[in-house]
């Protein structure tokens, strides 16, 4: 692969692997995408320079133009077998950004699938929703995932339909040196309940992007547990952008964790469009050696009686990073807010590093807000506590760190994955020594 | 929110009056010129000239931020005059040798320098637009070894010392306006404070900005010595005036091993109207240097004037145990615009810093605190606590919190917490129940807010505090 010098030249490269829409893609879709390459060339790739991107160096990315996978690998169930969740009666698998529907399987409750299979049934609504929940004006990468959106697993909850099972989106990487562009479309109508979760896995330590949108839309009265799992190769970047919207008297709880990919950034945007509408946003970044993990979220009160609840943490050790950016916006009118956000970080090493900004902008004066930060080191007291119960001193670490982080894997609902993360953060413990 | 309230906030400015007294007014427009006539005027040294002009062309790289949560027109600089100063006179001897107009104006605002000084035991040094006219107490405070003079006869009397701290510690290009400011400032405050010493009273300036047009550029200069201390106090009143005001001043100071230095500031400029015409924009670079071991620097400051307030008086925390305060009370009514905070650089060991901030915003006004708390990887056992409250007083106001915390030493322990509330009917009921009326409760609730930062004034300065916030909400809640 040849490197690029500047941040246009990344642009040009990777646009020039972008095909013009087939004939027969349908017009709306069409559309999108030719609206969305235009939004591309209008923009540029961030730089330090930029406020959203200032602590987060992409330098390194923009260096490599992959391209999109061109030869999708055909995978068998026994590949995948490792990632695959037993509770999980819905599974969307893609590999590489291509659908795979041997690997896939569908539970009769609930509308899933792909966007070519289901857009003739349901074209309305996903018309509808694709697209709109996202703004690819001022993002390049939403706008780079949506001018070369070809496919998207679609999740269709019914009115008033409770899935008790959770519906698994299983992304695989497989590929060195390529780009994908994973695109999610959830659509949980009015009345409806089910568990989401949206893992990013890869087969094989390789150096690829992955550049993700979600689209998230929940009816009034409607619940969504959204769990997000990043656990890409180490040496992957991995871009994700998710944006949620709340109606009336709906409920988003979100559990997103970071593991993997050199370097990560999640932008979660959670509109809480509606009177009534509540969420929990909760995060954990458990990075050491090199990685840098940058989680930007916006939550947006943009009427009465809403709350939100986020907390947020980072472990972090070698000489990785993290970066926490929680901004919440009461917009004016929006009163009887309830909003709180905590941002607690764990340095293990002295090369460890965190940016955190929790950022509040208030413009209605009825409302309770509050946030809170804190950095540090694993406290001397809590290790003389256990060490006095006869641990030595590396496991009374280990579990302190163990703690710190299970205190976010516990609110996922699904025993398995739990219990898969549970075990990523023992083994964190163990290396990080 | 009840009329009561509205009425309260809705005071006009108490001290708006334009005293006419003759100045001389450079052309408007800043070039090499304007500097060099400038420094010509003021009799400065090669070196200074030099200082000057580099800062000017760095200046002319540089462009105007634009990251500020504030709005406000692009400032034509070259509208601006340069340099205003009262006609020279004759040396005064005493105080009965000022212009009386001048002497009504303190009157008006209430600093008889005569009477505070005898009675407080203050030394003021009057800044009336540019130039430093009178000083008192200089005398004893020159019998310690204590030079408290403006920056003007510093730089004739004690040309040393300016040159070898000027500018050290926010360097000429480091932002637009204090790039401005090192090119253009008229006048300013220099206190130097010898080794060991003690200084034996408050230190105090009184800032007017005085003719129509006249951009302000301070500049202010304390440099603490070893095991010395000093408390400095800074308080700021401006004439009514319909056209905006650039006031862009720079503040330096420097604390050596185990030295200590207080800098409190009370700013009550001219806010514009109820319609948001008018005002003062103090755009600010406040700067302290807590070089020496054990040295300690605290920033206090109330906020309730200007159109918009934009300052972030930080500390650089140099030396080891050094340690770094900031606490801050913003006011703002109408349509007030303030961005304010702290910058907290942690570069020696065992540094320590506190922030506490209180904003409280009324009207159509939005206060922002915006902070950095940075442990760079040499701060072993750095920490610091931050609380940044807000306050609300109706619905068409806004605060927002922009906290910045970069840690790169994981021995360093940094907690941050904000809230936000406000006046709650409960509490106003509460008051009501025990006879005292919504505007005396609002008053007390807000002075109970505001504790913490009134604590760290200087009494009288505390005084003058409470009383400023009272009349600045006056009619806001209810």
């Amino acid at each position: 692969m040849k490197p690029v010098t500047s941040s246009n030249h990344y642009l040009e490269r990777l646009l020039q692997t972008w095909s013009k829409p087939s004939p027969n893609t349908l017009p709306w879709l069409k559309q999108l995408q030719v609206g969305a390459l235009d939004c591309v060339n209008t923009l540029r790739m961030p730089t330090l320079r930029d406020e959203e991107w200032r602590f987060t160096d992409i330098s390194s990315l923009t260096k490599l133009p992959f391209p999109v996978v061109s030869n999708p690998s055909s995978l068998q169930l026994s590949d995948i077998e490792a990632y695959c969740l037993q509770e999980a009666a819905t599974r969307i698998v893609f590999v590489d950004g291509q659908y795979a529907p041997q690997l896939s399987c569908v539970d009769s409750d609930v509308v899933a699938g792909n966007l070519l299979s289901l857009s003739c049934a349901y074209e309305e609504e996903i018309a509808q929703h694709i697209g709109q929940h996202i703004d690819s004006k001022d993002n390049v990468f939403a706008a780079l995932n949506t001018a070369f959106l070809q496919d998207s697993a679609i999740v269709m909850v019914p009115c008033n339909t409770t899935i008790t099972a959770p519906i698994h989106l299983l992304f695989i990487a497989t590929q060195q040196e390529v780009s994908s562009y994973p695109r999610c479309l959830i659509i949980a109508q009015s009345g409806s309940k089910a568990t989401i979760v949206e893992d990013y896995v890869a087969l094989q330590a390789a150096n690829y992007l992955t550049n993700t949108v979600s689209e998230i839309s929940i009816a009034a009265n409607g619940q969504l547990n959204h769990v997000r799992v990043q656990r890409e190769s180490r040496q992957a970047f991995h871009i994700a952008n998710c944006n949620v919207s709340l109606a009336r008297a709906s409920n988003y709880h979100s559990v997103s964790v970071a593991l993997g990919a050199a370097i990560s950034r999640v932008n979660l945007n959670v509109a809480l469009t509606d009177e009534g509408a509540e969420c929990t946003v909760n995060g954990l970044a458990l990075i050491s050696e090199q990685q840098l993990a940058d989680s930007h979220t916006f939550i947006d009160h943009i009427k009465p009686h809403c709350s939100s609840n986020q907390q947020h943490k980072c472990i972090v050790g070698g000489t990785a990073h993290a970066v926490f950016n929680g901004r919440i916006m009461v917009r004016p009118n929006a009163q009887q807010t309830d909003s709180k956000q905590s941002s607690r970080n764990l340095l293990l090493t002295d090369k460890a590093h965190v940016d955190t900004k929790p950022q509040l902008e208030i413009f209605a004066d009825d409302v309770k807000c509050a946030h809170g930060a804190t950095v540090g080191q694993l406290d001397d007291e809590e290790i003389f506590y256990l060490r006095s119960r006869g641990l030595s001193e590396i496991a009374a670490r280990d579990l302190l760190v163990y703690a710190f982080g299970a205190e976010i894997i516990e609110q996922i609902t699904i025993n398995s994955l739990k219990q898969q993360l549970k075990q990523s953060i023992l083994e964190y413990t163990k290396h990080s020594e | 929110m009840s009329t009561v309230l509205q009425n309260l906030v809705n005071q006009p400015y108490k001290h708006g009056f334009v005293t006419e007294i003759e100045s001389e007014v450079a052309p408007k427009g800043l070039n090499e010129d304007t500097i060099r006539m400038i420094s010509a005027k003021k009799n400065e040294p090669e070196w200074l000239l030099k200082f000057r002009l580099d800062a000017y062309k760095k200046w002319l790289t540089m462009t105007a931020p634009e990251w500020q949560n504030v709005k406000y027109p692009t400032i034509d600089l070259q509208a601006i005059s340069y340099y205003a100063a009262p006609k020279p006179k004759k040396k005064l001897a005493s105080m009965d040798e000022v212009d009386p107009e001048l002497l009504r104006t303190f009157e008006k605002l209430g600093v008889p320098m005569h009477e505070r000084a005898a009675l407080a035991g203050v030394a003021v040094d009057v800044v009336f637009d540019s130039v430093s006219v009178a000083t008192t107490y200089k005398g004893k405070l020159a019998e310690v070894g204590i030079i408290f003079c403006s920056i003007s006869e510093a730089v004739q009397d004690h040309p040393e010392l300016v040159k070898q701290y000027l500018g050290k510690v926010v360097p000429v290009g480091d932002n637009y306006y204090a790039a401005l400011n090192s090119a253009v400032f008229t006048d300013g405050s220099f206190c130097f404070i010898p080794k060991g010493v003690k200084c034996p009273m408050d230190l105090s300036t009184y800032f007017r900005i005085n003719t129509e047009g006249s951009g302000q550029f301070e500049r202010t200069l304390i440099i603490a010595e070893d095991d010395s201390s000093v408390s400095y106090l800074e308080g700021c009143t401006a004439p009514q005036f319909d056209t905006n005001q650039l006031h862009a001043a720079v503040v330096e100071l420097i604390a050596m091993d185990n030295a200590d230095i207080k800098y409190s500031t009370v700013q009550n400029w001219y806010a514009g109207d109820e319609n948001g015409v008018g005002g003062i924009y103090n755009f600010v670079t406040k700067r302290g240097l807590a070089k020496g071991v054990n040295s300690r620097i605290s920033w206090t400051q109330v906020e309730t004037g200007a159109a918009i307030t934009w300052k972030y008086p930080s500390c650089i925390l140099r030396g080891d145990n050094s340690v770094g305060e900031f606490y801050s009370v913003a006011v703002t009514n109408n349509y007030q615009q303030a961005d304010t905070g702290t910058k907290m650089i942690h570069i020696g060991k065992n540094t320590r810093s506190t922030i506490v901030s209180k904003g409280i915003s009324a009207g159509h006004s939005n206060s922002s605190y915006r902070g950095l708390v940075r442990i760079t990887p040499t701060a072993d056992g750095a920490r610091n606590y931050s609380q940044c409250d807000s306050m609300l007083i109706g619905d068409q106001c806004g605060a927002h919190t922009f906290p910045y915390i970069q840690v790169k030493n994981n021995s360093a322990q940094v907690e941050h917490e904000a809230s936000t509330s406000k006046i709650g009917e409960e509490q106003l009921f509460y008051f009501a129940q025990r006879g005292i009326d919504a505007e005396e409760a609002v008053s007390m609730i807000i002075n109970g807010f505001c504790k913490d930062v009134f604590q760290q004034l200087p009494m009288e300065f505390a005084v003058e505090a409470t009383k400023l916030l009272s009349f600045k909400l006056e009619g806001s809640v209810g």
